[in-house]
């Protein structure tokens, strides 16, 4: 029985020392040289293996900065200039500062804002909502509301409101790896410049329809009226497809756009309110995305634009007279209640620009509606 | 303009053209593409991107509709044509140029479908009478007031293909259909030259009985491989509804301007579940005006078919080439359970005509596994929905699963383009 212990004992220990020695005789035979730095890089990465620097992950990212000639191609979203520094540091090169980045949704269509035409009882999901249609509003570009940006941050940034049915970032914790643009298949959600002290300007809407139709589905889409952009000092703001887009390298931070916007489809959002309101400063505490409630924040640009501006000029020439000349007094009559009733405050004269735009928009494109026996192709 | 699969085709006409019934307004824009004509004879009021019934915007041809002018050279008589012209070119022209497409709900270009592959040869052609899903009885109400006129259709299509026997496939529940598609052809065969090898065969009556790979296993016992055409095992199908049109195109000249739907669903009133023979390119809501207005209960509306077809979004767009039904159906019929965990009861597998195995498609699908995806045959897929009605924890596994097979026959085409 003691022999039989003893054998096994022997056996084993004899075949595992043999192993052993096989081991490592291979290991030394096929051992994979890998520049050490790699592993001194990838210490200093943040680790989320999260894939917005377009590598595979943290350590993919490191060894092409090793055999990379410089770091020029090579950004880590997350850990931003900091960890870029260490990166370069460890390496022995010099990096260029970037300015960081964060997620924005465009998209404004709030549940007040958008009714709903119709309801989905599908699955949650944006991607399998896109792929049968154009989801349960009027309008075919906007949030889907199924949150799969929301499921796809490691961040924990975005969240749906309930309330307005959009995602909402949390810019602290937005490192902009870009991971929900990549999800929302309307491509609604943009990498954005993160601004000085945070303040952003930007076009809440991607909806490309004409602007009557833009405007049927959703109160707050941009028309392309392309008001902003004649006003625009900086020539940062283009309009194409009907849409207008702010260029962020371009972009002053005037706010004189947001003043013009007819329908407050532009946004500017982490603005320090003036004056009235002096409880916080609202650079230190980030606002979320919140259309309404920076409505009010805007500031008093639009006193000096005149009331009737070319576009609506030339709005009014493609009416008939009659038509042309009460929207007209209409406008003119709104201009000078406003002006009478509060100088310093904007919020009047704004409000009074999108209901003003608002006739004028929907008659020009009422009679394109089509009739019953229409042929389709 | 994009009414078959393939690139949608281009505007010819111009607003303010005046337009025949029959006229050609779109041209292909490709190989695998179709031309369009004119299903009104009036004036083209604008040519603009309207909304389908998703929602998505595609280009329109909007006529006004004036009179019902038709274009010369289309015969508009009754009579039976049940001579088969011998060029097969000149065939193929005609088919081509009057715009058929397949009809069974893929719109496949079917001069395209009739012209194998070199080094291929059609063994059999295959037509599909079984009605491809549930509630629907346009192909049915066809076969029995046109018979004839499909066995002709068949006829020519079989010529083309070189004189391989065609087999016509009815589902053992439409007695009728099979009785008078029998007749019919018994009476062409006795009359005329150039109808042998034409056969009707009773399939069992299951869902998805219509789906072309079935089919073929169905009639001919021959398995389409994966990522396979129907043609590589020496089958073409093409449905009934296909066949008339063909008919109309060779023996008529008339292009296809005109489908049948079925109005119908769970809250629609016997008497007014009707088939209804419209021209192509009627908004939807027209329809469902003429069939008798759009029913109080009605939660949700679905054009195609209750499995695959997709939930009415818009009740403004207009049909189209493929259109083949209105559904109505109330809220219990289609509001879905909620999910709940998969216990692996098999039931989707058992389900699956394709053999897959949807459970652990959509694990895969939902953890973005792909090669796992692609060794158990996602590309395989038809998108029937038996998986999903058979589901006890009602798993939306369809929804799941058709992502996911967009993507990865998006990862095999780009490893190897096809040609």
């Amino acid at each position: 029985m003691t022999q039989t212990i003893i054998w096994t004992i022997a056996i084993i220990t004899g075949l595992g020392i043999i192993l052993a020695v096989v081991l490592y005789l291979v290991a030394k035979k096929f051992k994979v040289e890998e520049d050490p730095r790699i592993d001194e890089v990838e210490k200093v990465m943040p680790g989320a293996n999260c894939g917005g620097c377009g590598f595979a992950g943290c350590r993919a990212f490191a060894q092409s900065c090793v055999e990379a000639p410089n770091l020029d191609n090579n950004y880590c979203p997350v850990g931003g200039n900091e960890v870029m520094k260490k990166v370069a540091a460890v390496l022995g090169m010099e990096v260029k500062e970037k300015t960081p980045m964060v997620a924005v949704v465009r998209c404004n269509g709030t549940c007040a804002n958008r009714p709903k035409t119709n309801e989905y009882g599908g699955y949650q999901s944006c991607r399998v909502k896109a792929q049968l249609y154009t989801g349960d509003t009027g309008c075919a570009y906007g949030c889907l509301g199924c949150g799969d940006c929301v499921s796809v941050c490691q961040f924990g940034a975005l969240s749906m409101d309930p309330e307005t049915g959009l995602p909402v970032v949390d810019e602290e914790k937005c490192t902009a790896c870009g991971a929900c643009v990549k999800a929302c298949p309307h491509n609604i959600i943009e990498l954005r410049n993160k601004g000085r002290r945070n303040m952003r300007v930007y076009v809440s809407c991607v909806n490309h329809d004409k602007g009557g139709v833009a405007k049927k589905a959703c109160k707050a889409a941009c028309i392309g009226c392309g008001l902003c952009a004649k006003t625009c000092p900086f020539g940062a703001i283009t309009v194409e497809n009907n849409v207008a887009y702010i260029d962020y390298e371009k972009c002053r931070m005037c706010k004189k756009c947001v003043a013009v916007c007819p329908t407050g489809a532009i946004h500017a959002v982490n603005f320090p309110v003036p004056k009235v309101a002096p409880e916080k400063p609202a650079a230190e505490k980030p606002a979320v995305e919140k259309p309404v409630a920076e409505k009010p924040a805007a500031p008093a640009a639009a006193p000096k634009a005149p009331v009737i501006d070319a576009a609506m000029e030339a709005k009014l020439a493609a009416m008939d007279p009659e038509k042309a000349e009460k929207v007209r007094k209409a406008l003119l009559a709104k201009a000078a209640k406003a002006a009478e009733a509060d100088k310093p405050s904007a919020a009047p004269a704004k409000e009074e620009t999108p209901e003003a735009a608002k006739p004028a928009e929907e008659k020009k494109v009422e009679p394109a509606a089509p009739a019953a026996e229409t042929k389709k192709e | 303009m994009a009414q078959h699969l393939g690139a949608p085709a281009t505007p010819i006409v111009a607003a303010g053209d005046k337009v025949k019934v029959g006229q050609v307004i779109a041209e292909p824009a490709g190989f695998i593409s179709a031309f369009v004509h004119s299903s009104v004879s009036g004036t083209v009021r604008k040519i603009a991107p309207r909304k389908d019934l998703a929602g998505r915007e595609v280009m329109h041809i909007e006529i006004e509709v004036e009179g019902d002018e038709w274009m010369e050279g289309i015969d508009l008589s009754d009579t039976l044509v049940t001579a088969i012209p011998e060029d097969n070119k000149a065939i193929l022209d005609k088919i081509k140029a009057n715009g058929v497409v397949g009809l069974g709900g893929a719109t496949f270009p079917t001069h395209v479908k009739l012209c194998p592959p070199p080094g291929k040869k059609a063994d059999c052609l295959i037509l599909n009478g079984a009605e491809c899903e549930p509630y629907l009885t346009s192909d049915y109400r066809i076969m029995l007031e046109r018979s004839k006129e499909i066995i002709i259709g068949a006829a020519i299509m079989k010529q083309v293909l070189g004189g391989c026997p065609a087999v016509i496939g009815i589902e053992e529940n439409k007695p009728e259909a099979i009785r008078k598609m029998n007749e019919a052809l018994a009476e062409l065969q006795a009359g005329c030259k150039g109808y042998d090898g034409i056969t009707v065969q009773v399939l069992k009556k299951k869902y998805p009985q219509g789906g072309e790979k079935q089919l073929i296993d169905a009639v001919m016992k021959r398995q389409v491989k994966s990522m396979g055409l129907p043609i590589d095992v020496g089958a073409v199908v093409q449905n009934v509804a296909t066949s008339l049109a063909v008919y109309e195109a060779v023996q008529k000249n008339k292009p296809l301007i005109t489908n049948v739907l079925t109005v119908t669903g769970n809250t629609l009133p016997v008497d007014k579940q009707h088939n209804y023979l419209f021209r192509i390119g009627i908004p939807l809501s027209y329809i469902a005006e003429v069939a008798g207005g759009v029913p109080e209960d009605a939660a949700k509306i679905i054009s195609g078919g209750p499995m695959m077809g997709k939930a009415i979004a818009n009740l403004d767009a207009t049909t189209v080439k493929g259109s083949s039904s209105l559904l109505y159906f109330t809220r219990e019929k289609t509001e879905r359970g909620v999910e709940s965990a998969c216990i692996r009861c098999g039931k989707c597998s058992e389900a699956c005509p394709m053999g897959l195995e949807p459970f652990l498609l959509q694990k895969y699908a939902r953890n973005g596994m792909f090669d796992e995806l692609e060794e158990n045959a996602v590309q395989d897929c038809i998108e029937c929905g038996c998986c999903l009605y058979s589901c006890p924890a009602n798993i939306p596994l369809l929804d799941i699963i058709r992502i996911a097979k967009g993507d990865v026959i998006k990862i095999i085409r780009s490893r190897a383009p096809r040609k």
